[in-house]
């Protein structure tokens, strides 16, 4: 067996970055709490600026004033790994994860369907390039070597087991991916490549370091298979970007769009199969969101077709507030055969369930006519009645009641001599967003017998503004 | 019709943490302009608070009535009212129970605790939303007619329906009714501080805290009108009556002193007597001076005065105790001074020997509470505290509190995390504005930090932190401030957990307890004294030379030879780089030059400039004059500039007529201005009544500003001649015998400015040998060895100080050398050296596996050994030792630790650079080659010179020069300058950088390890420095070398 290994040298930077047009200021990813932020990692203009990852952001900012500091997110980095996994199965059927930063693939039965090693190679190198992901690969007898030699040089090739330790010998034990802290203990003794190592008596190195590196050891010059898990590709996919500012234009959404969407085209073509209905989500600086919802007639996996489609649909859409968020979710993806159907279908054809009634509805009466309500612990009532967004569990206070029609904006309220029921209940907070308000209100019988919520100016008793209706 | 009388009986101080948004001062100054009768401070189960309002309620003429908030566990939420003493005791017992019997910072209480009634007190109900009927028969049947229904109408739900509810619950449960307030600020408009501090306490944004937030800014002082328009006259008129039934003041506290210490048969007065003619005749066998006797009658006829007694009998006791138990210790303060206290042995300074200092420490008129502070050896502080504890019981000994207050950092913190800003950008801001006073705009330095000032979210956060600053955040506990009683404490003040296990705090700070007349004894930890009883121990052992602290030969002029090198590393508070610069100008030639020396490095002086005034006056480069005969007897001894914080007070008094009570409150507001009001408000005053007395507007606007820089910060020449004692003594341990204080220095870390490294090199400098860590030589502690003069740096005298010749070392008898101790291995565990010490008594080791063996040493050790090269004599170089170091398997029955029969392994040594590396990862020094020694031919080629060159070289030369930054100090009072010490093979080297390369070269500066520098060489009055005008960053060549600075940023 042929092992190639793809190592992404800088994962989470381009995780981070190939969302993203491109920067002009040196780029770090940073982490941790409060007290010790630190950097995880750095872009070339940071490098030579003399940021190197570990150091502390203060330090970092005091000699680098233009550092631009994004948080790091691991969960965007691992996705980003499952995503290669998934491209790398479109070239072979054994993948293996090798967290955090390198995707390992059995070659040996690919080079059939795809040609001897350099055009394979040659493959995989541009569509590492276009999915944007910074990469060395290297090939080995088995997947441990492929490992170690991918993080010494670009391109290295061993393909005997017998070259192996001839060509193992000269790695540094320290990039060796030995268990645990032996590294350190070896280094300590004054071993410090693999070829002095190779020369110790296993009995000595075993006594010393446990089983763990003599296995290790083994494992990599191909005396003794690993035991590794394969990957299993997803049957969903989904995929964020974080655009770390608020974004207003939808020409500017395209950029992160279309890469998104080409990770899709890649994702599905791996696993031979197409997308046939695909959801955008825009996030909001709210945490509200706006949602767009693709269907295909059929499905597709080509990334040019499924932008098309997306670009023409988000010109027509309207974004209500500026996006901070992009993410693309793919349940159904389907393989190209047509599915077949449950005869014994015990359904009515007039039972819609909920969701599909409300899908319904929303196509009759347009997107914005069907919504949830919410009750939102703002003290201020404007803020406190909330339209679908995603539930939220703040603590607050019992409140006197509130009437359950609000208007959306309070209007001059005509009767002149209502009966005050109750109150005031006085109002005054919102400051913190910088939308204070100080009212007090009332409950209002008016003369029709309505029964009103209205405010008055604090102290005063009219003249009014009608704010809601109580049922 | 006129407004009618209110008092406020539910209101809430800043020191209820995370609720109350305004101090007790500004309460009460609203409540005086609202006209109200009285205002009860009622923090939630605390009095932390409740002296600062009785101060604000004394200057403002509103009674305070003491009270406090409570929630039940399992009841009704309360307020309690103490009416008479018996109840305020009553209440400090309560709040002592509930906070005793919860974490730090919460309380738990519960209804079996209000068993007995609560004799003395007022009680008000505070019912819920939906109130429970049982908790008010059940509070009825606790208080009686003691107990009142609280109706607090806020605007909040209908008002109407409420009061029409309560009143009904109210008459329904015979109940009386009364109004309150829930009282949380003092004004409308502090409502947005109220809201930023409730969710600081809930630990959330306030976007996130928007439920918990109070709807409306009700809850401050209303105006009675306004209160007249909301509540019926009954209710209103109903707190004027509960106020008039609190009679309680913190004035009728009465504090006593324990009395256990007098033995039956004496008075306080006649025992102190007795211990002080005891203590005349141990200090002074051949019987005293007439000036001291004169001084003992005189001090002690004062406090029989002042009925002091008991306070210098505590006193004396503490230190007894530590006496017996051989702990050293020193005390200082205005009191400790006295001839007095030496005859008591609570201190070392001899007042026949400095016999000028001593009349002024007690002064009748100054009517000045005795403070004496005690200084223990570090390591043993905590024997005296727990003696302490056990006297007087737990009851009537516990430690005051500190009262951490938001400070530039923190408020600006918590004030950008609950305004939601990011991360970051919170980081940011707490950077830019950590220093921050709250007035001195900040635009300059926000848009440096790329913060837009004009933002209205950067405004909120400026106002808001503007409010937050000072306010108190909560209570800590105090470094050594012990307050003792007759009667158990928690009579007089409640009293806490502290963060420590086992540890108990009262919730009164020193000020409160100034303020209250109470007095405490502060027990504070001094590693210097732990030096120097070791290095003592050490003489007694090694040299057959039995010293104290008062039988180190006084005045030596050796010692003060040395002094005026600035060869001080390891000496008491004068070793440090300002210390050692001041030291060649100033040529300390007796024991008062040592107390101005002590005193003059400090901000105050500096800030006051008035350190160059008096070096030009000392060294008789500019005429010393006076204003007047009355200033010329303050500060004659000082050359006419006030060094010391007694002459400020001293020259208020004789030079702008304030009376000695005055003055000492002139002390206290520039000590801590922001809780007594602002120190201009002084301005005034001085230059009025110094003009009034014929000083020139000039001198007494020049002094003022002196002493407003000087304030804060002054040092009292009390404390600076108890320090300028264990200074002396320590330089002469170092001049006279200086193996063993080093030794004794080494086994004191951490302590003082320099780190082990530069205390070894500084010794071997001084020829003194150091032997490495060995286990099969060393203990924990570093020892003394017989050895011979060390050679490595062959003490070339004339290239080393040129023109200044150390004087000559004199060793009597053997020479000493130092063996490092197994203490200096990061990590290394006490019980295991003590295991190696017992094995190794028994008989030598034979080779590792012995070692091993028989000291039962576990895998960690053996690496932290072999990694500190002390397994050289048993087991080779360090490769070789760390891999037989980790080949030796785990004990098994019969054949016990055993090497199994391995085949020779070649492995070679490490190289030299490699083994300086692990010398400092392991232990943090080497005594091999210095590293910059080892690379000495590249930094050469580099056109850099040794240290030793440099200071051959004229002043004002140009010069390269090399070394690692041992320290990067960017003190406030230097605006913007930093200094550095950079170490070479031959000592330290100096720089002075200026603001503008220091900004230029920003990244150099702070993150090179080696650092090489091109500059000015300038050599003044025997002081060196490097004035830096470039910096390179030679980093790279030292590979990974652990040679830690320190900075002080």
């Amino acid at each position: 067996m042929l092992w190639a290994c793809v190592l992404l040298p800088s994962l989470a930077l381009d995780a981070a970055l190939r969302g993203q047009p491109s920067l002009d200021r040196p780029f770090a990813l940073v982490t941790g709490p409060a007290q010790q932020r630190r950097l995880v990692a750095v872009d070339a203009r940071a490098r030579a600026a003399g940021l190197a990852p570990g150091q502390r952001l203060a330090e970092a900012e005091a000699v680098c004033r233009d550092l631009f500091a994004a948080e790091y997110d691991a969960r965007a980095t691992r996705a980003s790994l499952k995503l290669i996994a998934a491209w790398a199965y479109r070239y072979s059927s054994q993948v293996l994860l090798d967290p955090p930063r390198a995707v390992i693939l059995e070659v040996g039965k690919s080079l059939r369907l795809f040609g001897p090693w350099p055009d394979l190679a040659q493959r995989l190198r541009e569509d590492l390039a276009q999915l944007g992901f910074a990469h060395r690969i290297a090939l080995a007898p088995n997947p441990r070597a492929a490992r170690v030699l991918a993080g010494i040089a670009d391109g290295t090739l061993v393909e005997s087991v017998d070259a192996l330790p001839q060509a193992l010998a000269r790695v540094a034990c320290a990039r060796a991916g030995l268990p645990g802290n032996t590294v350190a203990a070896l280094t300590s003794m004054g071993i410090t490549t693999l070829g002095a190592l190779f020369a110790l008596p296993r009995a000595a190195l075993q006594r010393r370091f446990g089983k763990p590196l003599v296995t290790a050891l083994t494992v990599l010059l191909g005396e003794q298979p690993e035991a590794l898990a394969a990957y299993q590709p997803p049957d969903r996919f989904a995929a964020r970007v974080d655009l770390g500012c608020e974004v207003k234009s939808h020409q500017a959404l395209l950029f992160p769009l279309r890469r998104m969407l080409g990770d899709l085209a890649a994702f599905v073509a791996a696993r031979d199969g197409g997308v046939q209905r695909f959801v955008i989500r825009f996030g909001h600086a709210d945490r509200s969101s706006t949602t767009l919802a693709i269907g295909l007639l059929a499905p597709e996996r080509a990334a040019e077709a499924l932008f098309d489609v997306a670009k023409l649909r988000l010109e027509q859409a309207q974004l209500p507030q500026p996006v901070l968020e992009l993410s693309v979710h793919a349940d159904e993806l389907p393989p190209f055969a047509p599915e077949a159907r449950d005869l014994l279908d015990q359904r009515s054809a007039n039972a819609l369930p909920w969701p599909q009634l409300r899908e319904r509805l929303r196509a009759r009466l347009g997107e914005d006519a069907v919504y949830g309500l919410r009750a939102d612990p703002d003290p201020r009532p404007e803020q406190a009645c909330v339209r679908d967004a995603v539930a939220n569990t703040a603590d607050s206070t019992p409140l006197p009641p509130r009437p359950a029609w609000l208007l959306s904006r309070p209007i001059p309220l005509r009767d002149f001599a209502p009966r005050i029921l109750a109150g005031p209940e006085r109002l005054e907070t919102g400051w913190w967003d910088g939308d204070d308000i100080r009212r007090d209100y009332y409950v209002l019988e008016l003369a029709t017998g309505q029964r009103a919520w209205a405010f008055a100016a604090p102290g005063e008793r009219g003249p009014f503004m009608l704010h809601g209706w109580f049922a | 019709m006129s407004a009618p009388a209110y008092a406020e009986l539910h209101c809430l101080s800043d020191f209820s943490f995370g609720r109350g948004a305004s101090s007790a001062r500004e309460l009460f100054e609203r409540a005086k302009r609202c006209g109200y009768a009285a205002l009860a401070i009622t923090d939630e189960c605390s009095f932390a608070g409740i002296v600062r309002a009785h101060e604000a309620a004394r200057d403002t003429g509103v009674a305070l009535i003491v009270g406090t908030e409570v929630q039940l566990a399992d009841g009704p939420k309360l307020v309690l009212l103490a009416a008479d003493a018996a109840g305020y005791t009553r209440l400090c017992e309560l709040i002592t129970q509930g906070r005793r019997a919860a974490q730090k910072g919460t309380y738990q209480l519960a209804r079996a605790d209000l068993d007995d009634g609560l004799p003395g007190t007022l009680a008000l109900w505070l019912p819920e939303r939906k109130p429970t009927r049982e908790h008010g028969t059940w509070l009825r049947d606790v208080f009686g007619e003691r107990l009142w229904l609280a109706v607090e109408l806020l605007r909040e739900d209908d008002d109407a329906a409420r009061l029409a509810e309560l009143c009904q619950l109210a008459n329904d449960l015979h109940i009386r009714a009364v109004a309150t307030g829930d009282v949380h600020m003092h004004a409308r408009t502090r409502r947005t501080l109220q809201d930023t501090l409730t969710a600081i306490r809930h630990r959330k944004t306030l976007v996130e805290a928007r439920g918990l937030l109070f709807r409306n800014g009700e809850r401050h002082l209303r105006r009675r009108e306004t209160l007249a328009a909301i509540y019926p006259a009954a209710l209103l008129a109903e707190t004027t009556r509960i106020a008039e039934r609190c009679t309680f003041t913190l004035d009728q506290l009465r504090y006593r002193y324990p009395s256990e210490l007098v033995p039956a048969g004496h008075t306080p007065t006649s025992w102190l007597r007795q211990l002080t003619e005891e203590g005349i005749r141990w200090r002074w066998p051949e019987g005293e001076p007439a000036n001291v006797r004169a001084q003992v009658e005189h001090e002690l006829a004062l406090i029989a005065e002042l009925e002091y007694e008991p306070y210098f009998l505590t006193v004396h006791d503490i230190v007894r105790f530590a006496r017996g138990e051989d702990i050293l210790c020193q005390g200082r303060g205005s009191a400790a001074n006295s001839a007095v206290c030496f005859a008591l042995g609570i201190t070392e300074v001899d007042p026949a020997r400095i016999n000028m200092l001593v009349e002024r420490f007690i002064s009748r008129e100054r009517n000045e509470p005795p403070d004496i502070d005690i200084d223990f050896e570090h390591e043993r502080r905590e024997e005296v505290i727990q003696y302490i504890y056990q006297k007087y019981g737990r009851e009537r000994a516990a430690l005051t509190a500190t009262v951490i207050c938001y400070r530039g950092r923190s408020a600006v913190r918590d004030v950008a995390k609950s305004l939601g800003l990011p991360l970051d950008a919170v980081n940011k801001l707490s950077f830019a504005l950590g220093w921050w006073n709250g007035e001195t705009p900040m635009d300059e330095r926000l848009r440096e930090a790329g913060f837009d000032p004009a933002c209205p979210i950067l405004q909120r956060v400026l106002r808001l932190t503007r409010e937050l600053l000072d306010r108190p955040r909560h209570l800590s506990q105090h470094v050594g401030g012990f307050v003792i009683a007759d009667a158990p404490l928690a009579t007089l003040v409640p009293v806490e957990n502290a963060a420590m296990p086992d540890r108990t705090i009262i919730q009164w700070d020193k000020d409160d307890l100034d303020s209250l007349g109470l007095l405490k004894i502060d027990c504070l930890a001094l590693g210097m004294l732990t030096c120097l009883r070791k290095t003592m121990d050490l003489l007694r052992a090694h040299r057959r030379r039995d010293l104290t602290l008062a039988t180190i030969p006084a005045e030596d002029p050796d010692t003060y030879a040395m002094l005026g090198r600035a060869d001080t590393v390891g000496v008491f508070q004068i070793e440090s780089r300002a210390q050692m610069a001041m030291l060649p100008r100033l040529k300390p030639r007796c024991f008062y030059d040592l107390v101005i020396e002590v005193a003059i490095v400090r901000p105050g002086p500096i800030q006051g400039d008035m350190v160059h005034p008096y070096l030009r006056r000392r060294n008789g480069q500019e005429p010393v004059t006076y204003p007047s005969d009355d200033v010329r007897e303050v500060l004659e001894r000082t050359l006419g500039v006030p060094l010391f914080q007694e002459q400020v007070m001293k020259l208020a008094i004789v030079a702008a007529g304030y009376s000695p009570g005055e003055a000492d409150q002139l002390r206290r507001s520039m000590a801590a201005w922001k809780r007594h009001g602002n120190v201009e408000a002084h301005r005034e005053r001085i230059t009025q009544g110094m003009l009034a007395r014929g000083y020139t507007q000039a001198f007494s606007e020049e002094l003022f500003d002196r002493l407003k820089g000087f304030g804060a910060y002054g040092f009292p020449e009390s404390h600076a001649a108890s320090f300028a004692l264990l200074a002396y003594a320590s330089a002469w341990l170092k001049c006279h015998e200086p193996a063993a204080f080093v030794c004794a220095l080494l086994n004191s870390l951490p302590m003082g400015f320099y780190s082990e490294s530069q205390l070894v090199q500084d010794a071997r400098r001084h020829g003194i040998t150091v032997l490495p860590v060995d286990v099969r030589s060393s203990e924990w502690d570093c020892t003394l060895e017989n050895g011979v003069r060390d050679n490595f740096m062959p003490a070339a005298p004339g290239t080393d100080h040129p023109g200044r010749e150390p004087a000559p070392i004199i060793v009597p008898g053997t020479i000493l050398a130092v063996r490092l101790g197994l203490r200096l291995i990061r990590s290394f565990r006490e019980d295991v050296a003590l295991r190696i010490h017992a094995a190794r008594a028994m008989h030598a080791f034979d080779d590792l596996a012995d070692l091993v063996g028989r000291a039962g040493l576990d895998a960690r050790d053996r690496k932290l050994l072999a990694d500190a090269g002390a397994l050289r004599g048993l087991a080779g170089h360090r490769h070789r030792a760390r891999w037989q170091a980790a080949g030796i398997e785990p004990q098994r029955p019969l054949f016990g630790f055993a090497s199994p029969g391995e085949q020779a392994i070649a492995i070679k040594p490490p190289a030299t650079g490699a083994d300086t590396i692990a010398d400092y990862a392991a232990t943090g020094l080497t005594l091999g080659a210095h590293p910059l020694k080892q690379l000495r031919a590249q930094l050469r080629a580099r056109h850099c010179r040794p240290s030793r060159e440099l200071r051959t070289l004229p002043s004002g030369s140009r010069a390269r020069a090399a070394g690692l930054v041992t320290l990067r100090q960017r003190p406030q009072t230097a605006s913007g300058v930093t200094f550095l010490s950079l170490e070479d093979e031959d000592g330290m080297v100096n720089v002075i950088v200026w603001q503008a390369l220091a900004e230029r070269q920003r990244r150099v500066l702070l993150q090179a390890t080696l650092l090489a520098v091109d500059g000015r060489w300038e050599s003044a009055d025997g002081v060196d420095n490097l004035i830096a005008e470039h910096l390179y960053d030679y980093s790279t060549l030292l590979g990974t070398l652990d040679a830690r600075s320190r900075d002080f940023h």
